[in-house]
């Protein structure tokens, strides 16, 4: 067993022209470049109100783009060619992965540039950003991996977007009712708090412990997606 | 050299067998068919694939079962499925692209696009192909991976004549460069056309079906056979009341055929099927019988398992030296084939030379 990166290549291209008319999915892409416009037309944004955006990106594209072309192949019945073809279920899913991480690196850069959001740590915010999708990346395989089809897989995203891209607006809840602290520690939040962070001055050492957050529920999220994919490959 | 070999190979579901114990071994620039029903078939490809387990057999590719070394196995290994998903917003060229890249083809693409007749058809989605030009796009897609033996299920089921020809011309090329072809297939005249040998797999096992070779000396001993001196008398005296309609069975009725009716005859495992606009009737007389019978009503014996009505054919279709077929004049275009030794025999007939 290889990794061949030029079947990685190929899988890649071939889900970039794919996902280039498909208008179904592709037009998600839309939905947080409206949202950043209406955001960037206000005066006086707080990092709050751009990492909104950028949540919603994560949650809307990344994880929905992984999760829908991986269910795609399902409900048309070509990943079983795919998996008589010599690419590795590594090598299928890494093509799929940076399509997504592509995708999500474009959004979010017209994003910012609507919203006009200008880190004073661009290094850091970036680091952040790119660990954050490792984890959406990992959400969407295992939601592509329990949905079979497209439609599944836009029902499935719904409790995602909403934890997750609208996350922040239950910060004031859970001063209210203890219990509803443990939302402190979603990947999504400790982003925001990082980032509000670097606006205040910290440096890298600062918000390692944000960052430690985040990388933990990458390990959490690519754990659960290989159990699901054991599990599954046996039911199958 | 063995290119695919099966052994011990048998399944059984809950109450029914669906096959028992067979072997089959596939040499290298062999053309196999399987006739069998869709059940049969989707359980084979399974075990095949590795999605059913075989309990006591194994089925090797150049020596290695699936478990031993899955990515041997698979390489060597080309499946055309009947029902293939496939990219379909794609278009013809992207497609194969894709899959160039996964198998690692480098040759020129061309090659394959001619020998599919794609050319035309490059930058078309494959959304928007016909079905025959989709299943184009599926052998190209086997060409590109070129592996040692290449399995079609059903691969010309409702295809129209050039993809039919394409096939078969493809079929030629692989067996050509060594390859060996497996065919499974629910439809006998495909089987007869495309495949050398050709068997049948069922409850009872797998059978060979004779076709050609060992023809001309059986269709003797059954010209022997109906010419004891006492059915002669018999005949003699009966002959002014035979009838010329043909009995078929249905459902327990009896139902007679005015022999201009019919299109074909199908010989099924010793049943013959009396096809009439599409549809069969069972007759309860043998193949050699009925084409006693209807010599005088211009019916042909075209090949070993059929007989066919000279007035129904439009067309005799040649693929390749020694291989035809004949078209029918009706709606469906039915197709039967043509041995080679009948096709001498037909030329006769028709004062060709």
């Amino acid at each position: 067993m290889t990794f061949s990166m030029k079947r990685v290549m190929a899988i890649f291209q071939k889900d970039m022209k794919d996902l280039y008319k498909n208008m179904y999915v592709s037009s998600t892409i839309l939905m947080p470049l409206i949202f950043a416009f209406f955001y960037g037309r206000m005066d006086d944004l707080t990092v709050e109100v751009h990492f909104v955006v950028i949540n919603l990106t994560l949650a809307i594209v990344t994880a929905f783009l992984q999760c829908s072309i991986i269910a795609e192949e399902k409900e048309k019945n070509t990943l079983r060619g795919l998996m008589l073809s010599p690419a590795t279920i590594p090598e299928i899913l890494g093509g799929k992965s940076l399509v997504t991480f592509i995708l999500t690196a474009i959004t979010i850069i017209l994003c910012t540039m609507l919203t006009g959001y200008e880190p004073t740590n661009i290094g850091i915010i970036a680091i952040a950003i790119v660990i954050s999708s490792l984890f959406y990346i990992a959400l969407g395989t295992l939601m592509g991996l329990i949905s079979r089809t497209v439609i599944e897989a836009s029902v499935l995203i719904l409790p995602v977007m909403f934890i997750f891209g609208f996350g922040s607006m239950f910060v004031p809840f859970a001063e209210q009712y203890p219990i509803l602290s443990v939302i402190d520690y979603l990947p999504n939040i400790q982003l925001v708090e990082l980032a509000a962070a670097v606006e205040a001055g910290s440096g890298f050492g600062d918000v390692l412990g944000n960052l430690g957050i985040i990388v933990a529920w990458v390990i959490i999220g690519m754990i659960a997606t290989v159990i699901v994919f054991k599990k599954r490959e046996l039911d199958e | 050299m063995k290119v695919l070999t099966m052994e011990n190979i048998e399944k059984h579901e809950k109450d029914t067998q669906l096959f028992p114990v067979f072997d089959l071994e596939i040499a290298a620039g062999e053309i196999t068919a399987i006739y069998s029903t869709l059940n049969v078939r989707s359980t084979l490809l399974n075990m095949i694939i590795g999605k059913i387990p075989i309990i006591n057999g194994e089925i090797r590719v150049k020596g290695v079962t699936i478990i031993e070394d899955k990515r041997a196995f698979l390489n060597q290994l080309g499946i055309c499925f009947f029902e293939e998903g496939m990219y379909e917003r794609l278009t013809v060229h992207e497609y194969f692209m894709f899959f160039g890249g996964l198998y690692n083809f480098e040759q020129d693409f061309e090659q394959v696009f001619q020998l599919t007749q794609l050319q035309g058809k490059k930058n078309t989605k494959i959304r928007d192909l016909t079905f025959s030009e989709m299943k184009r796009v599926q052998y190209g897609r086997l060409l590109i991976q070129s592996p040692s033996i290449f399995i079609f299920e059903e691969p010309d089921l409702n295809v129209d004549m050039e993809t039919k020809r394409v096939l078969i011309n493809i079929t030629r090329r692989i067996q050509e460069e060594g390859k060996s072809i497996l065919v499974l297939t629910g439809n006998m005249e495909s089987a007869v056309t495309v495949a050398d040998r050709v068997y049948r797999l069922e409850e009872d096992g797998l059978r060979i079906i004779e076709t050609e070779t060992d023809e001309d000396t059986e269709v003797k001993e059954e010209i022997t056979e109906v010419t004891p001196p006492e059915e002669t008398d018999n005949e003699k005296e009966l002959k002014p009341i035979q009838l010329n309609k043909i009995p078929t069975k249905v459902n327990d009725k009896i139902v007679l055929f005015d022999p201009p009716e019919i299109d074909y005859i199908e010989s099924n495992d010793g049943q013959a099927n009396i096809y009439i606009k599409g549809e069969a009737f069972p007759s309860s007389l043998t193949l050699t019988n009925l084409e006693e019978r209807l010599q005088h009503f211009g019916f042909f014996r075209c090949h070993r398992s059929y007989i066919v009505n000279l007035q129904k054919v439009r067309e005799v279709i040649t693929w390749t030296r020694n291989s035809y077929s004949l078209i029918l004049d009706d709606k469906e275009k039915t197709q039967v084939p043509l041995s080679k030794t009948k096709m001498a025999e037909l030329k006769d007939l028709l004062g060709l030379k």
